[in-house]
């Protein structure tokens, strides 16, 4: 009964992650159609940046996440414009899109080992206190996990509910073809969501900067959780995206309770392909 | 007619034998190959590979080459153990550079290559992988170092000589981790302890939260890493955060894994290869010194393993070049080593490669102190 209790704990700390990252992944998506696997690498170069930021320049760990975040508000967009836009205003197909943003995923790999080294980076002597709560331990690094999901989701959530901005932004989300026929920018909406998706990646980055370290390969994992959080939640709904990140961390913590750990990598496969053969549009998607 | 039949196996004797004594056929220049990770999460290791490596090819160079013929290492990048680039690495050294022998890494690199090693004819040797799976991967694979078996027994037998009995283990969802579960396993029982779990992770995962709870649920004495860098450095320090204060075993430990588990590494033990240029080894000591001259630092037992295979590579083509003939072929160093294989070591005195084309080498024990590795002694790898 205690280790599945902190079991329980540990999936909803992780789906806490992948929520968030579904989140900053999924708005991009729902908003401009495009698959952006190129999230996961920009995800990398914010841990990266925050590294250096605090370790080269001895900037304070809070500056640290600050500047990556906002280097991630610059690099999102700067992919858009400089890739998708132009392949969208081609009217490319998605496939055309999905491969540029794989090419991008591994220009951006190679290009965060050009820049910082290939090896694993870690910030040395920041310590996290542990936890007891009976039979269950958790870290520092865990409740800002947590924290971070409900103060920027929060954040995002209010934004999109009661701006003008955010009502514009899920106009757009709902029927980009009508957005435009009322009037919304649609192109400076593209822009904003680039800005604001790329930057939500900068807190879960630095958090497994902290908790472990940072590899230029670290973001492969990142949006494929992301990604397949957004299918299960249902594609278009931020909702959806923060409760297909839940499922994933519970299945994923709760599922090897049962089952050895060799297969954890599979529990993510196994919940998608369940979640796409009962309900393809996804928990919180709209039929189409 | 029987004279005839005399007089032309006569001709046929002085034909071979002129062949025999042939003039070495000679490359104009020797390229030894390298198959490293020079880039990814584990490239500290190809940095001291191909340093320990390098130093020996101009040191070989500056002493005449093989008799006169000199070397150039030519080096390819695995990124990390990636099979795929290390095919297109291995086909890129035969086709572009004519490469006849070289250096290999990591264990499913390694697999991965031998098979074209065996059609191309191709000597390897490895300082560097350490699964069981390599041994007889390759008819003209050789190992410098000692494999994960070897210190995975070791290790246990450490905690043995500790009175511990109940072990988890965690390792590495790949064939080294795998490998040595399955060989430390039943050799663990034998000495009369139990397993009382068997954990797995993916070489780059960012949460293995799950496993250290299973471990911690199973109330073990000693926690068992069957892994490598930068791993022990994650696993060690969250066993420590789950509040786990039992002994913590290992068979690898790097400043990789030293700098991300921090304070957490302290009273970590691990067996491994240990390079230790001691008074009484003359060759041992002048590389310790030119690799601290030119790379600012103190070698280790990667940079020293293929320092190491450079001079077993020129000293195996200088006994196949012996035998004269087209003699620049991996099959006919391969078969010179083996003829005799006996060869200096530069952790003293000779090593003997194996049948199965391994060399025995001195296996230490070691303690994390104040975050600093600290000798305690040699254990024989069992």
């Amino acid at each position: 009964m205690d280790l599945l209790l902190q079991l329980l704990v540990n999936g909803f700390i992780n789906g806490c992650h992948y929520a968030l990252l579904g989140v900053g992944f999924g708005l991009i998506f729902a908003t401009t159609q495009v698959v952006h696997f190129a999230y996961g690498p920009i995800y990398a170069l914010t841990a990266y940046i925050a590294w250096y930021t605090a370790t080269a320049l001895g900037a304070p760990l809070w500056l640290a996440v600050l500047i990556a975040a906002a280097a991630a508000a610059v690099i999102g967009p700067v992919t858009y414009l400089g890739v998708y836009r132009p392949f969208q205003r081609r009217q490319s197909s998605d496939l055309v899109i999905l491969i540029a943003s794989l090419g991008l995923l591994i220009v951006i790999e190679n290009l965060i080992g050009i820049l910082f080294g290939a090896g694993s980076r870690v910030i040395e002597g920041v310590n996290f206190s542990v936890f007891l709560w009976g039979p269950v331990v958790f870290t520092g690094v865990h409740v800002w996990q947590v924290a971070s999901l409900a103060v920027i989701g929060g954040a995002l959530f209010l934004f999109l509910r009661y701006t003008r901005f955010g009502k514009a932004i899920l106009a757009m989300t709902d029927n980009p073809e009508m957005a435009r026929i009322v009037g919304i920018d649609t192109r400076r909406v593209s822009i904003a969501v680039f800005a604001i998706g790329s930057a939500v990646a900068a807190a879960p980055a630095v958090l497994v900067l902290l908790k472990d370290s940072a590899t230029p390969h670290m973001g492969f994992h990142a949006v494929f959780m992301a990604f397949v959080a957004v299918v299960i939640g249902g594609i278009g709904s931020l909702r959806g995206a923060v409760l297909g990140g839940m499922l994933l961390g519970l299945a994923e913590g709760v599922g090897l309770w049962g089952i050895p750990t060799e297969w954890q990598s599979s529990i993510a496969f196994i919940v998608l392909f369940v979640v796409i053969l009962l309900r393809p549009q996804g928990l919180l998607g709209q039929r189409t | 007619m029987k004279s005839l039949s005399i007089a032309l196996s006569l001709c046929l004797g002085v034909v071979l034998g002129s062949a025999h004594a042939a003039e070495p056929k000679d490359p104009d220049v020797i390229n030894v190959g390298a198959i490293l990770a020079m880039t990814g999460k584990a490239d500290w290791y190809g940095k001291v590979m191909s340093h320990g490596a390098q130093l020996a090819v101009d040191e070989i160079n500056q002493k005449g080459g093989i008799d006169g013929i000199k070397l150039k290492l030519v080096i390819e990048d695995h990124k990390g153990g990636i099979a795929k680039e290390a095919v297109a690495g291995m086909n890129r050294l035969i086709n572009l550079h004519n490469v006849q022998a070289l250096l290999t890494s990591f264990t499913p690199s390694t697999l991965a290559i031998a098979p074209i090693a065996d059609e191309k004819g191709v000597f390897m040797i490895n300082g560097g992988g350490v699964s069981q799976a390599m041994v007889g991967a390759s008819k003209y694979l050789f190992h410098n170092r000692s494999l994960s078996t070897d210190l995975g027994r070791a290790a246990v037998s450490r905690a043995h000589e500790m009175g511990l009995s109940r072990m988890a283990q965690f390792a590495w969802k790949t064939d080294a981790g795998e490998n040595i579960v399955k060989v430390v396993e039943p050799y663990w029982k034998d000495l009369g302890g139990s397993v009382t779990a068997t954990e797995y992770m993916e070489t780059n995962a960012t949460n293995i939260d799950t496993q250290v709870a299973k471990i911690r649920a199973s109330n073990p004495d000693f926690v068992a890493l069957w892994m490598f860098s930068p791993d022990p450095g994650i696993a060690m320090k969250r066993i420590r955060q789950f509040g786990m204060d039992v002994p913590v075993i290992g068979v690898e430990y790097t400043p990789d894994v030293q700098k991300i588990g921090g304070k957490y590494m302290e009273g970590y033990q691990f067996v491994a290869d240990y390079f230790k240029p001691t008074e009484d080894n003359e060759w041992g000591q002048h590389f310790s010194a030119a690799y601290k001259k030119r790379y600012g630092e103190a070698p280790e037992f990667y940079a020293a393993n293929y320092y190491e295979g450079v001079y077993v590579i020129a000293e195996a083509m200088r006994r196949a070049r012996a035998k004269g003939g087209d003699w620049y072929h991996g099959e006919k160093i391969a078969a010179a080593l083996r003829d005799d294989p006996t060869v200096p070591t530069v952790y003293g005195g000779d090593m003997t490669f194996s049948k199965s084309g391994v060399a025995q080498k001195p296996v230490a024990l070691f303690q994390v102190k104040d975050g600093e590795a600290v000798f305690q002694k040699y254990v024989k790898a069992q």
